[in-house]
């Protein structure tokens, strides 16, 4: 579904990205998962169209995003769920939802958007009870899930999340993973950028491994959670147990 | 027949280029990072991995060779710490030290994937009774159909060293309906069976999973019509990285590659480029999900055409027809490879020097396929009693037996002999 070939990604003359390949099929959740400054977040901007300055082949349902801004690609079916939300904290959590769905009014899809807007509520009950408050004033969770909500919005067929679990207790990060499984089964196609790399393992179908830019490790989640180089350098393992022991 | 795993074994071409180029983008990253000699192997060309764009850039990097095993060894090749290493296998090299090559539990994993495809093409099922039947040499394989008969649930009698008495009472008495062997070998109990007048349809043998050399057709047959089997060829590397790296269908016309573990290319030996598709070349296998031993462009020194279109078996890797050597440099003896570089090392060592003229060559003993060593009786070969000579043949062929890992006579010649 999503296709990148050797894509390079450049913050000026500073290259973040060196030559990544990776693909997400149908249906699959993939899992990105790095150190912090690995390229993780700049990939996701890439593939939005919020960074423009990349080279190589990005492929959406076998057609170039190459050159489209971010609105192009929200409606080529591409939605991204920013790191720290970025919600706008002012407006009501009905409000927010709505902008997320802005490129449909004008496609004249009112009542549809009307539906999806129950459809979100059903996803994330909490979101019901405080449709008229304002988002600045919802936990981080909550904001979490709004952030979610806004990016389905624009009925999206791939999600990217860029750390949806960040900063959020570990009942809050388990239910945002099992709301993109319940995602999943509704036949949404992932991928998550995540620090957090168990989590997003434990409900990927397959994850990437990048490392200064590149792609060092890929394969099925489960085989990588079991992997000894990933359990030490990203699942919490002391840091020394890395080294020791090399010849 | 049904298939092992069909969404790796099936995926679409498109997907299967897509899958390679990043699985050889990973791999070249990680051995960049991790074994120093491909970073300096990949430095002396002017290149970054990231320069690898397409999976014909591969070309542009240099070859592994046997030699660099040994110059490596024994760990100077691995990718991953030693602690993560949980099996480390020792392979005659063709230099003076061995080849040393590891694996992690997620390496065994994908071996033990591997056989178990190859078992399931070949029609082998849980309800089967596998024996591995396999020479000292290719010791490392019968571990590894041990695991991959095991992945499929199938009985198993792993290999065990036994005479050739006991190893037909194993057959007929507990029923085995699979038996991993080479073909020299297996032409070799097709004779026992005959002898013991064991008459092969009282026997539950059914299929013949012929590994480690190439059979030509008439011995295939052969087999097949004593044997009243089917016989499935399997292509592997003995001394790294394993068995299964091709597997034969029911369509028995070429050899499947594992193309999500092994990118393969085709050369011309001499000129050491790339061979258009269909090609009669040297194989020559890039890993791709190795994590302790990676290889880049590994030369096998095996013949290999690549074949063109698809499979009615459903399977999309893609096939490789497997073609006797051609080289003069190497001996199959019962499917193990023997270099004749390899040889003349090992005779050096155990005499303290090389004889001015030896020959080698295969030859049958007792139905038995063996290594003949001639070597020329000259002053420092001879001695007043012909129980020194006994004594020195005796030696030498038994230690060279047990390094080579495959039976040895030694002939002294006359000069005249080599003429």
């Amino acid at each position: 579904m999503l296709r990148l070939r050797n894509v390079k990604c450049f913050y000026g003359r500073i290259q973040a990205i060196s030559g990544v390949s990776l693909s997400v099929r149908q249906g699959e959740i993939i899992a990105l998962i790095g150190a912090n400054g690995a390229g993780k977040s700049t990939l996701l901007q890439t593939v939005s169209g919020l960074l423009s300055g990349w080279e190589g082949e990005i492929e959406f349902e076998k057609v170039s995003l190459a050159g489209l801004k971010p609105p192009e690609i929200v409606q080529r079916g591409i939605s991204l769920v920013p790191e720290g939300r970025m919600l706008f904290p002012p407006m009501s959590v009905l409000d927010n939802l709505k902008l997320g769905a802005y490129i449909r009014y004008r496609r004249k899809e009112r009542e549809q958007v009307e539906k999806d807007l129950e459809e979100i509520q059903d996803l994330f009950p909490v979101l019901r009870e405080r449709f008229r408050q304002a988002a600045g004033t919802l936990s981080g969770g909550e904001q979490q899930m709004l952030a979610i909500g806004r990016a389905l919005m624009a009925r999206p067929r791939l999600l990217l999340l860029d750390e949806p679990a960040m900063g959020l207790a570990p009942f809050m990060v388990q239910l945002i993973m099992e709301t993109l499984q319940k995602l999943k089964e509704d036949g949404m196609t992932i991928l998550l950028v995540e620090q957090n790399a168990r989590a997003a393992l434990q409900i990927a179908d397959r994850g990437y491994v990048l490392e200064n830019g590149r792609i060092v490790l890929d394969g099925p989640a489960h085989e990588l959670l079991a992997d000894e180089e990933v359990k030490r350098a990203y699942l919490g393992k002391d840091y020394r147990e890395f080294t020791d022991g090399r010849m | 027949m049904p298939i092992w795993k069909h969404a790796a074994e099936c995926l679409s071409l498109d997907e299967r280029r897509q899958e390679q180029l990043e699985k050889v983008q990973s791999t070249l990253n990680r051995v960049f990072r991790n074994v120093p000699f491909y970073r300096n192997l990949l430095e002396g060309v002017p290149l970054d991995p990231s320069e690898v764009r397409r999976l014909e850039d591969l070309q542009k990097l240099p070859f592994t060779l046997r030699s660099h095993f040994s110059d490596n060894y024994p760990y100077g090749l691995f990718a991953v710490p030693l602690r993560d290493v949980v099996r480390i296998h020792t392979a005659r090299g063709t230099a003076s030290y061995p080849t040393v090559s590891g694996y992690t539990k997620k390496d065994l994993g994908a071996w033990k994937e591997m056989v178990a495809r190859g078992l399931t093409a070949a029609g082998v099922t849980s309800a089967d009774i596998i024996q591995i039947e396999l020479d000292a040499g290719l010791a490392n394989w019968g571990r590894d159909y041990k695991d991959g008969a095991e992945a499929i649930e199938a009985g198993v009698i792993p290999l065990t060293i036994l005479s050739p008495e006991k190893q037909l009472m194993v057959l007929r008495d507990y029923r085995t309906s699979v038996l991993v062997i080479s073909a020299s070998a297996a032409l070799q109990f097709a004779q026992w069976i005959f002898r013991a007048n064991l008459n092969p349809n009282a026997v539950a043998l059914r299929t013949l999973i012929l590994v480690g050399e190439i059979p030509g057709q008439d011995l295939r047959r052969q087999l097949e019509e004593q044997l009243h089997v089917t016989t499935w060829l399997n292509y592997g590397l003995s001394e790294v990285p394993g068995p299964v790296i091709a597997f034969e269908c029911e369509e028995h016309h070429g050899l499947h590659i594992n193309e999500d573990h092994f990118y393969p290319e085709v050369i011309d030996p001499l000129t050491e480029k790339v061979l258009p598709m269909g090609q009669v070349g040297e194989l020559v296998l890039t890993t791709l999900t190795t994590r302790a031993f990676p290889l880049i462009r590994l030369r096998t020194g095996d013949r290999a055409r690549l074949m063109k279109g698809s499979c009615p078996c459903g399977r999309t890797l893609r096939k490789m027809e497997w073609l006797p050597p051609l080289s003069q440099e190497m001996i199959m003896i019962r499917g193990v490879k023997v270099h004749h570089q390899q040889i003349a090392l090992l005779l050096e060592r155990v005499l303290g020097f090389l004889p001015d003229q030896c020959r080698f060559l295969k030859s049958t003993e007792d139905l038995n396929d063996i290594l003949d060593i001639w070597l020329h009786v000259e002053d420092r070969l001879f001695f007043d009693e012909i129980k020194g000579m006994e004594q020195l043949r005796n030696h030498v062929a038994s230690e060279l037996s047990q390094e080579l890992g495959v039976p040895v006579r030694i002939r002294f010649k006359e000069h005249i002999s080599f003429l």
